[in-house]
């Protein structure tokens, strides 16, 4: 008998020797780890045969993660976090050359709530399909069935195409594209063909599985703890979000995170020109206004969410597209103010492409903006850019560069890999504008204005440089207990006092989780990816931030002349590992905090 | 017609959802044939099909309310897996979601079809219409045959589906006792529980038709 809430299955599915297999999960890691990212982590922890492994072998694993709260009509709490070894990452100093971090990647839409319905607490892949393979589940009925006629289809047209050959709208399905079966490390898994769980490469390790998509549906329900006061909470929960009349609702549906680029933008938080600024010019022609004005018909949300942050359209200008997506901050920042991109409908053709390639926008954004910033320095030429003249803002330019990356073509061979690798190909100390941290691409968010948080920030994630990390242990922690429980970060400031997220997940459980116990789940959670990541070699030195945000100011903008000050994020990060209770000479966590967060078990392992 | 408003697309979309565009998807039935015990209004669902996000929050609450669970003795919500609704919302790529459910159809294919013969008394086939308009199995004299399944698929929305344990039809909305928890609880306001006016005549449409003819309209694109 699982713990209420739960029913305690995982669906364990080895695509080398067809076995599918539904694994009691130990009632202990539900009830220190949760659900989602956290009880991925764990999984993961357990699966993997020790430290060093190939995230693109058949023993790397791959975890479809819902939460408790997923497919219960909890507003904006559905979420599906991909957890696996990342194919991203790599410390300064390993003894293994495999060396990576964890890698988890959450996405909305509605993969995770069927998970659930189809009565998982997870689905595990590990090994390899001899040929390209797609996983048709509908509860207790678990196919594997050739994906051949799919193989090299982008994520839009299949996402179309898998329908028709299930015959039955209701199934959801996450999937990859080209990117993903051409192992390109940074490629991404989507679903609804637009929302992904881009992050960390978790399209590579699907697609060196051969496993083209997932397709689920299902009738269940798990029991839970305290069905009465769950349905009190609900109701309480869904009247302030009827009765709410705040700038903050409204701002969500207005234009989702894009409202944040013309914001940021202001502010000089945002990435622009490769990270050198913090503030973008022409950051209108791209805003949420535009968008309103020349794109965006409609507004769409996730699996019971009240926010409704995607927008969908037609843009239309030098390029004619279908918008699924975009922009949002995180794609028009980086494919648009990054690159000083202000064509609205070539940036939207740019995020549309990535898309369909099926590949992580933050990462090949940032990639693209790297080898900008070295041919505008003049340490590579035109010749070894295949002849693409990749000058700032040119769209046509980046389109071209976008398809060698995702077809592995050329000088995307090698760019696909991303910057780090880029630095170390180009050399002549291009390594100090090569924008990311343990080889993961930093995100939108610039670092010198609000340096305090945004370098720690980024510095410290698991995953390598996550702009969804948090600045400090609290928020940290708060972060990593969202992802595992399924809420979304968006709608967080909802649930406070008396429906705060421990309250919710006392009466699914009936478990009796004060918020200093849940509090407490988030800091283990968090502590488990970072025994994870010192285990495979991640220590104090690879805590750092790039070159370029110590020596490169600010020239426009209210923030003109912003820099991060050396010593200041020396300090600053001193004091995060004692608040940790880290060791400030190696950052790994005392023997005793790893006892105290019932860890213990990680030391000799480590 | 002595209108002479611009036509735009929200006038578009919001006939569609009443009807005016020749789509609905909880549609309206004329008061000639049925009236209400106090005379008043019939009232129905309606979509306004710009408003809703596909968030599935309607299938949530339909799905919770009409499969309760008894604790201690009390009926209460249950959780509210879609599978058991009675609304559904389907999605379209081009993005388009379409809540589908029974429209009530004034002249009811679904009882039109059915084979079973009328009761002595009542009057009524083994579906029939309730007092609140609502369509109604009775389980007991249904024999299983699922034409009227099939009626609602050829010529209406296709709501009615087979019980895969009892293989009998479900799938009719049951207007939630008079409070249908799908409107109630839509965050974006896309449905309405509304007043139909007198003279309509519209029928329910499949999914997949509604999604052509608003993939046009919205994207201007065929598919």
């Amino acid at each position: 008998m699982a713990i209420n809430g739960y029913y305690g299955q995982l669906l364990d599915i080895n695509l080398t020797t067809g076995e599918i297999n539904k694994s009691q999960i130990p009632e202990e890691d539900l009830k220190r780890f949760i659900g989602g990212r956290g009880l991925g982590t764990i999984i993961l922890w357990d699966k993997l045969p020790g430290p060093g492994v190939d995230p693109l072998s058949p023993e790397n694993v791959l975890l479809f993660m819902p939460g408790p709260f997923s497919g219960l009509p909890i507003p904006s709490s559905s979420r599906t976090t991909v957890v696996t070894k990342s194919t991203r990452t790599s410390a300064v100093n390993s003894k293994y050359e495999h060396g990576s971090t964890v890698s988890y990647s959450n996405m909305g839409g509605f993969f995770g709530p069927e998970i659930k319905f189809a009565g998982y607490d997870g689905i595990c892949i590990t090994g390899k399909a001899d040929k390209p393979v797609y996983i048709k589940i509908e509860d207790d009925n678990v196919e594997i069935i050739d994906a051949g006629k799919f193989w090299g289809m982008g994520t839009e047209e299949f996402d179309n195409a898998l329908i028709d050959e299930l015959g039955d709208r209701k199934f959801e399905s996450c999937y990859i594209g080209p990117a993903g079966e051409q192992l390109i490390p940074m490629a991404s898994i989507l679903n609804t063909a637009a929302r992904a769980a881009g992050r960390g490469g978790t399209g590579c390790v699907m697609g060196s599985k051969n496993l083209k998509a997932i397709a689920i549906k299902g009738t269940q329900s798990p029991k839970l703890g305290d069905h009465k006061a769950y349905i009190e909470l609900l109701s309480k929960v869904r009247k302030s979000f009827r009765e709410d009349n705040t700038d903050e609702l409204k701002w969500w549906r207005h234009g989702g995170t894009t409202g944040a680029l013309t914001s940021s933008s202001r502010n000089g938080t945002q990435a622009v020109k490769n990270y050198g600024e913090g503030t973008f010019g022409e950051i209108e022609k791209i805003g949420t206004e535009a968008n309103r004005e020349k794109v965006w018909k409609r507004d769409f949300a996730c699996f019971s969410c009240h926010l409704a942050c995607k927008k969908s359209g037609i843009a239309k200008g030098s390029y004619s597209v279908m918008v699924h997506d975009g922009p949002e901050y995180e794609t028009g920042t980086m494919l648009g103010a990054n690159l000083l991109i202000s064509d609205l409908s070539g940036l939207q053709k740019l995020i549309a492409v990535a898309d369909d390639y099926g590949i992580d926008i933050i990462s090949v954004g940032n990639t693209i903006g790297f080898l900008m910033e070295a041919y505008e320095k003049g340490l590579i030429d035109k010749a070894y850019l295949d002849n693409i003249d990749l000058k700032w803002g040119d769209v046509a330019a980046s389109l071209e560069m976008m398809h060698k990356i995702c077809n592995r073509e050329g000088i995307g061979d090698k760019a696909c890999n991303g910057v780090k690798y880029m630095a170390n190909e180009i050399g002549q100390d291009s390594h100090k504008f090569a924008i990311h941290v343990k080889g993961h691409e930093l995100a939108a968010w610039n670092v010198p204005v609000n340096s305090d948080y945004w370098s720690i920030t980024y510095a410290t994630s698991n995953r390598g440089a996550c702009h969804m990390n948090g600045g400090s242990p609290d928020s940290q922690d708060d972060a990593a207990l969202r992802d595992s429980i399924a809420a979304c970060s968006f709608a967080s400031t909802w649930y406070k006092d008396e429906i705060s997220y421990a309250k919710f997940l006392t009466a699914i459980t009936g478990l009796d989780w004060s918020e200093e116990e849940f509090a407490k789940a988030g800091t283990r959670i968090f502590t488990l990816e970072k025994m994870f990541n010192y285990r495979e070699g991640f220590n104090i030195n690879d805590d750092v931030l790039p070159p370029k945000f110590f020596e490169n100011k600010f020239t426009v903008g209210d923030h003109k002349g912003a820099i991060v000050d050396r010593n200041f994020f020396k300090n600053h990060l001193a004091d995060y590992y004692k608040l940790r209770a880290w060791d400030t000479k190696t950052s790994k966590p005392k023997n005793e905090t790893l006892i105290d967060l019932d860890l213990g078990f990680t030391i000799e392992r480590t | 017609m002595n209108n002479t408003k611009k036509y735009t697309r929200r006038h578009f979309l919001q006939d569609m959802a009443f009807g005016g565009g020749g789509l609905i998807v909880l549609g309206t039935f004329g008061f000639r044939i049925f009236k209400d015990k106090e005379q008043n209004l019939i009232k129905a669902i309606s979509v306004n099909f710009e408003k809703c996000t596909g968030c599935r929050t309607c299938e949530t609450a339909c799905s919770a309310y009409n499969h309760p669970i008894v604790i201690d003795n009390e009926k209460v919500n249950g959780l509210g897996n879609p599978h058991y609704s009675n609304i559904k919302v389907y999605h379209f790529n081009p993005d388009i979601d379409i809540p589908s459910t029974c429209a009530l159809c004034p002249d009811a294919p679904c009882i039109e079809a059915c084979p079973v013969a009328p009761d002595m008394i009542t009057g009524r086939k083994a579906l029939y219409r309730d007092d609140n308009m609502s369509i109604k199995n009775d389980t007991e004299r249904c024999i299983g045959c699922m034409q009227c399944a099939k009626a609602c698929e050829n010529i209406r929305g296709g709501i009615i589906h087979s019980n895969p344990e009892t293989h009998k039809p479900e799938g009719m909305c049951t207007l939630c006792d008079g409070n249908p928890h799908c409107v109630e609880n839509c965050p974006f306001g896309a449905l309405d529980y509304i007043e139909i006016p007198a003279d309509r005549d519209i029928a329910n449409l499949a999914p997949a038709k509604i999604a052509e003819r608003l993939i046009k309209q919205l994207y201007n694109i065929n598919v």
